[in-house]
């Protein structure tokens, strides 16, 4: 009888002993689990903000290096052409004194080159930086952007907007539209053969919303992503629009052509505007 | 007749709770229709079959006749089932073909075991519980458990394993065959006519558990979400 009391205790013991272990076991996988998943969640997120830092910076670094060649474009080869002009006048005086039809024709044609050079260099800078969108708004820049556009194609373009006065932006929203409407346009001059183009700019206090529809041939925006079709500009919409945590859809309206629809949620514009990143006047080293 | 069964659920009352309990999760399981899931399938089968065995043990064992050879018969069918379940559930190949072959295996061992254990298989009023098959069983689940607690930690697939029906049935039945497994064994010896030493409280042991195990099946069962689990 002593033996079997024994025996009772030592399996009870044991039993009781392995039902701990098991208990032990399912809470450590719930916790270990719950651990794993928190932490990989973390670097996901990382990660993720890490890519869109970096992404910032290239596009970032890439308008620098359009602010820097428009400035050299202006302060040096400017600046240059300025005195070339110049110079021509002060020779044109002393030609036309000689009186040489010859010599003053070369003369003229001389100086009408210099000129529209100047003016050629003057709308690559302007090209390359959107100043008139940094001083007066989207608004403007988009109109003097149509107007520069209809002046050499005919085409149609329109815009409106929901609102009359388009509020100011962040500088960084502003140009993310601005440069999304400039591809969006071009993809429609280039490839859509249309005849007409509508942008329209929708604000409420959530989204900024930007459309842009052609009447031309349209197309399949999923085919041309899956065939890797998509050109720099599709993508580098979507990856302007993946830091400010927009989106972008495409249509085919029924009335043919196609339309892009782009909306970005509003951000709160910093109070005290912080110093510019990349401001246009640099500092000149004087070697 | 039904005296004989009352009479029976009167004095034994854990063991007869742990026989009614299966209907729980058995209901539950074709009310949330979980059994679209191929493993809550095979759980459905093993619930039913684990019900008829015990009925069918219950009712012989109110009329005093030795109802052993279902308990060592229902072994093998049961891992089948069980290990069926895993089999649906675990990603890695070599995991399920070794799978496979333990339930090939532990069916020929458990045939092997019922004739060691009786030397005489004709007399069905003597027949004994195995010895070893049931805790080579809870040796078995148990590896399988871990090795798919392994896997769902490694893969990172399930964000929150308390909603996770099928983590709530691989709990319960660690715990049933934890509290098993030492238990098992002894039964081969105490589970007999002239047998001196009443296990007590330790026998109830595995009973309460099997009635926990149900309600952590019902729990996981209830978690079910009605529609789309199929694509998970
Ligand atoms: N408005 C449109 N109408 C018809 N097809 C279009 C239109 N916009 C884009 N596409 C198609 O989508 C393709 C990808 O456009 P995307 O702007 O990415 O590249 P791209 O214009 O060819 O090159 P990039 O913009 O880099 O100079 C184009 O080649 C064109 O076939
Ligand atoms: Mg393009």
């Amino acid at each position: 009888m002593q033996n079997s009391e024994e025996l009772k205790w030592a399996l009870l013991i044991a039993s009781l002993a392995m039902l701990t272990m098991a208990f032990c076991m399912i809470s450590f996988v719930m916790y270990y689990q719950k651990r794993r998943f928190e932490e990989e969640k973390k670097i996901n997120d990382i990660e993720k903000n890490y890519n869109r830092l970096l992404l910032d910076t290239a596009l970032n670094s890439e308008e620098t290096e359009r602010r820097r060649i428009a400035q050299d474009l202006h302060d040096d080869i400017g600046t240059m052409l300025s005195l070339t002009k110049l110079s021509l006048n002060q020779l044109n005086k002393l030609v036309s004194k000689i009186g040489d039809d010859k010599q003053d024709l070369i003369m003229k044609k001389s100086q009408s080159l210099v000129e529209e050079t100047i003016l050629h260099v003057r709308r690559i800078t302007r090209d390359l930086v959107p100043t008139t969108l940094e001083r007066f708004g989207l608004m403007e820049a988009i109109e003097e952007f149509i107007n520069k556009l209809e002046e050499d194609n005919n085409l149609v373009i329109s815009f409106h907007s929901n609102t009359e006065e388009f509020p100011r932006q962040g500088q960084k929203l502003e140009l993310t539209l601005y440069r999304i409407m400039q591809e969006l346009v071009n993809n429609a001059i280039k490839h859509a053969s249309c005849s007409k183009i509508d942008i329209s700019l929708e604000v409420d206090d959530q989204f900024i919303g930007l459309r842009v529809t052609d009447n031309g041939v349209g197309f399949d925006p999923e085919k041309i992503k899956e065939n890797n079709l998509a050109g720099l500009g599709l993508l580098g919409i979507e990856s302007r629009l993946s830091i400010v945590n927009g989106t972008m859809q495409y249509e085919r309206p029924s009335s043919g052509g196609s339309s892009a629809f782009a909306q970005i949620p509003v951000m709160p514009i910093p109070e005290n505007k912080p110093e510019p990143l990349h401001p246009f006047r640099r500092e000149r080293v004087n070697i | 007749m039904s005296e004989i069964y009352i009479a029976f659920i009167v004095r034994k009352p854990i063991p007869s709770i742990a026989v009614f309990i299966t209907l729980l999760p058995l209901i539950l399981l074709v009310v949330r229709k979980a059994y679209l899931d191929p493993s809550f399938k095979l759980l459905l089968f093993y619930l039913f079959a684990k019900l008829v065995i015990d009925l069918i043990m219950l009712h012989s064992a109110s009329l005093h006749r030795n109802n052993l050879i279902f308990y060592n018969l229902s072994i093998p069918l049961f891992y089948a089932l069980l290990s069926g379940m895993f089999y649906y559930k675990i990603n890695s190949q070599s995991y399920k073909r070794l799978l496979t072959f333990t339930m090939v295996g532990f069916a020929a061992f458990t045939i092997w075991d019922i004739f060691h254990s009786n030397s005489e298989l004709n007399d069905m009023h003597n027949h004994r519980a195995v010895l070893y098959s049931m805790t080579v069983q809870g040796v078995l689940i148990i590896a399988i458990i871990l090795l798919y607690f392994y896997e769902i930690i490694k893969s990172l697939q399930i964000p929150n394993l308390l909603t996770f029906p099928f983590f709530w049935v691989c709990s319960g039945l660690l715990l049933y065959f934890s509290s098993l497994i030492f238990i098992a064994p002894v039964l081969h010896y105490t589970a007999t006519w002239n047998n001196s030493i009443d296990l007590g409280i330790i026998r109830t042991i595995p009973f309460i558990f099997e009635i926990l195990c149900a309600v952590l099946f019902s729990v996981g069962i209830y978690y079910f979400p009605l529609k789309d689990y199929a694509k998970q």
